[in-house]
C-alpha cells in the first residue's frame, strides 16, 4: 500500500472492538431509514444507510460484513426471504467501502458516480439470485411490470431480470450514497476516527 | 423492553431439537426444492415443512410472515402464468386473460419454493430462542464476536425504535412538516435520520469502552454459563436430512 504509517490497510482483518460495535448500529441505522422512508411515503427503500456509512466509517471488511449479518438477522426475526440477498447486500458494503477508502464519496458528484456503481453492482449480483430463487421477478410492482413488459417483447430472461433489478436499485442506491455522505460529512471528526481499523481501543 | 424476536414458546418436539440440527434442515429443505424440478417432490417437502409447523404447534404464527411475501407470490403467478415465453397450452381463460399451463406449472413450482423456504426458516426461528441458537452456535466454534454482533442487534432495534416516536414527535415541534409533496417528505428525512445516527455512534463508542473493560477482545478460552444439553437422535435426524440431499443430487443428476 502506498499510504504505510498511521493508517492501515483496508483489507485489515484486525478489527477494533469499535469496529465490530459499529455493525448493530449500522444495522440499526438500516432498520430506522426503511422504517422512516414509509413514515414519509418516500418512493425509495434507503434501507442500507447503516452499511454504507459503516463502510465509509470503518472500510470494506466491516461494510460488508455489517450487510450480510443485516440481511441474516432480518431473515432469522421477520422476513426470510431477505437473506437470499445476504449476498447483495454484502458487496453494497465492500463497493462502499473500497471506493471511500480510494476517495470517491469526498464530494456531491464522486459520491453520485459512487452511488451509481453501488446500484449496477447491487444489479448484478441480484440479477442470478431472482432469476435462480424466483424466475427473475424481484416482488416490487414497478421492477415486475417492467419485467413482464421486456419478457413479453421477446428480451431474454437475464436482460429482462437485470432491466428489473436495475430500475429498482440503482435511484434508491444513488439517493442513499448521497445520503450518507451529508451525514458524514455532518459528523464530528471524532467519530470519523475511531471506527479505523487497527488503532486500540486505548487512543479514544 | 422485549428483544427483537419470532420465536414461540411452547412445548414439543421441534422446540427441544438441536439448534444446529434445525439450521441443517433449512439447508437441506431449501436445497432440495430447488435441485429438484419435479412438482410432486418439492411439493412433498413443502407438506414435511408444514407438517413440523404444526407438530411445532406454531403453524398460525408463520401465517403473518408468508403475508409478507404475498406480493412476490402474486407476481410470480401473474408474470409467469401469462409472459412465460414457453407459454403454448391454454390452460384456462378468464374473461380476456388467458392463462397458460406451461406458465401456471412454472409458477406452482416457484410458489412451492417459497413457501418451503419461509415454512422451513419458520421451523427454526419460530422454536428456537435466539440465545440458544447462538449459543449453539459458539459452542461449535463460531466466533464469540459474532455471537455478541447477533443478539445485541436484536436488542438494539426494538430500543432504537422505541427512540424513532421521540425524535418525530420532537422535530414536529420545531416545525417539521411529514405531509405534502414529494419535497416537503423528502426535506424531512434528514432531521429524523441523523439524531438517529449521531446517537447510535455516541452510544457505540460508549458500548465499545464497556466491552474492551469486560475483556471482549480477549484470547482465552471461553466458558459457558449453561451446560450442553444432550439432544436425543441427533445424530440420527442428521444422517437422514443428509441422505435425502444426497439422495436428491443423485436424482437429478440422473434423470
Amino acid at each position: 500500500m502506498n499510504n504505510k504509517g498511521n493508517r492501515r490497510s483496508m483489507w485489515s482483518l484486525n478489527l477494533s472492538t469499535a469496529a465490530i460495535a459499529l455493525i448493530p448500529a449500522a444495522i440499526g441505522i438500516n432498520y430506522l431509514g426503511k422504517l422512516f422512508a414509509g413514515l414519509l411515503r418516500l418512493p425509495l427503500w434507503l434501507d442500507s444507510i447503516g452499511t454504507v456509512l459503516a463502510s465509509i466509517l470503518a472500510g470494506p471488511v466491516i461494510g460488508a460484513l455489517a450487510g450480510i449479518i443485516n440481511n441474516v438477522i432480518f431473515g432469522l426475526t421477520a422476513d426470510p426471504i431477505s437473506t437470499v440477498y445476504a449476498v447483495t447486500s454484502g458487496a453494497i458494503g465492500l463497493v462502499t467501502g473500497i471506493m471511500a477508502y480510494k476517495g470517491w464519496v469526498s464530494s456531491i458528484k464522486t459520491a453520485a458516480i459512487t452511488g451509481l456503481v453501488v446500484g449496477l453492482v447491487a444489479a448484478v449480483v441480484s440479477t442470478p439470485l431472482n432469476i435462480l430463487f424466483w424466475g427473475g421477478q424481484t416482488g416490487n410492482v414497478w421492477g415486475d411490470a417492467f419485467f413482464a413488459y421486456l419478457i413479453n417483447n421477446n428480451v431474454p430472461l437475464w436482460l429482462a431480470s437485470f432491466g428489473n433489478s436495475i430500475i429498482v436499485d440503482v435511484p434508491d442506491k444513488i439517493a442513499t450514497v448521497l445520503i450518507s455522505y451529508f451525514i458524514f460529512k455532518a459528523l464530528p471528526n471524532n467519530f470519523k476516527n475511531i471506527f479505523r481499523g487497527g488503532h486500540e481501543i486505548e487512543e479514544l | 423492553m422485549g428483544a427483537m424476536t419470532l420465536y414461540v414458546k411452547q412445548r414439543s418436539p421441534v422446540h427441544s431439537m438441536d439448534p444446529l440440527t434445525k439450521i441443517l434442515y433449512v439447508i437441506v429443505s431449501i436445497a432440495v426444492t430447488y435441485i429438484l424440478r419435479e412438482l410432486w417432490a418439492i411439493a412433498a417437502m413443502t407438506a414435511v415443512t408444514f407438517l413440523l409447523l404444526v407438530i411445532g404447534k406454531v403453524f398460525r404464527k408463520i401465517i403473518p410472515v408468508l403475508g409478507l411475501s404475498l406480493l412476490l407470490i402474486v407476481s410470480i403467478i401473474v408474470v409467469q402464468g401469462f409472459f412465460n415465453p414457453e407459454n403454448e397450452t391454454v390452460l384456462f381463460e378468464l374473461g380476456f386473460l388467458t392463462f397458460y399451463e406451461e406458465g401456471m406449472r412454472a409458477a406452482a413450482l416457484f410458489t412451492l419454493r417459497i413457501l418451503n423456504m419461509i415454512g422451513s426458516f419458520g421451523v427454526l426461528i419460530l422454536t428456537t430462542k435466539p440465545d440458544d441458537l447462538v449459543e449453539s452456535l459458539i459452542k461449535r466454534g463460531f466466533s464469540p464476536r459474532f455471537g455478541y454482533i447477533l443478539l445485541s442487534v436484536l436488542q438494539l432495534i426494538p430500543q432504537m425504535s422505541a427512540t424513532m416516536g421521540k425524535i418525530t414527535d420532537a422535530q414536529r415541534s420545531r416545525g417539521m412538516e411529514t405531509d405534502g409533496n414529494l419535497w416537503v417528505r423528502t426535506k424531512a428525512f434528514f432531521p429524523l435520520i441523523v439524531p438517529v445516527v449521531l446517537n447510535s455512534l455516541n452510544e457505540t463508542r460508549e458500548r465499545a469502552i464497556a466491552l474492551e473493560v469486560r475483556g471482549f477482545s480477549s484470547k482465552g478460552k471461553r466458558t459457558f454459563l449453561n451446560v450442553t444439553e444432550d439432544y436425543p437422535y441427533r445424530h440420527v435426524i442428521r444422517g437422514v436430512l443428509l441422505a435425502v440431499l444426497i439422495g436428491a443430487i443423485v436424482w437429478r443428476v440422473w434423470t
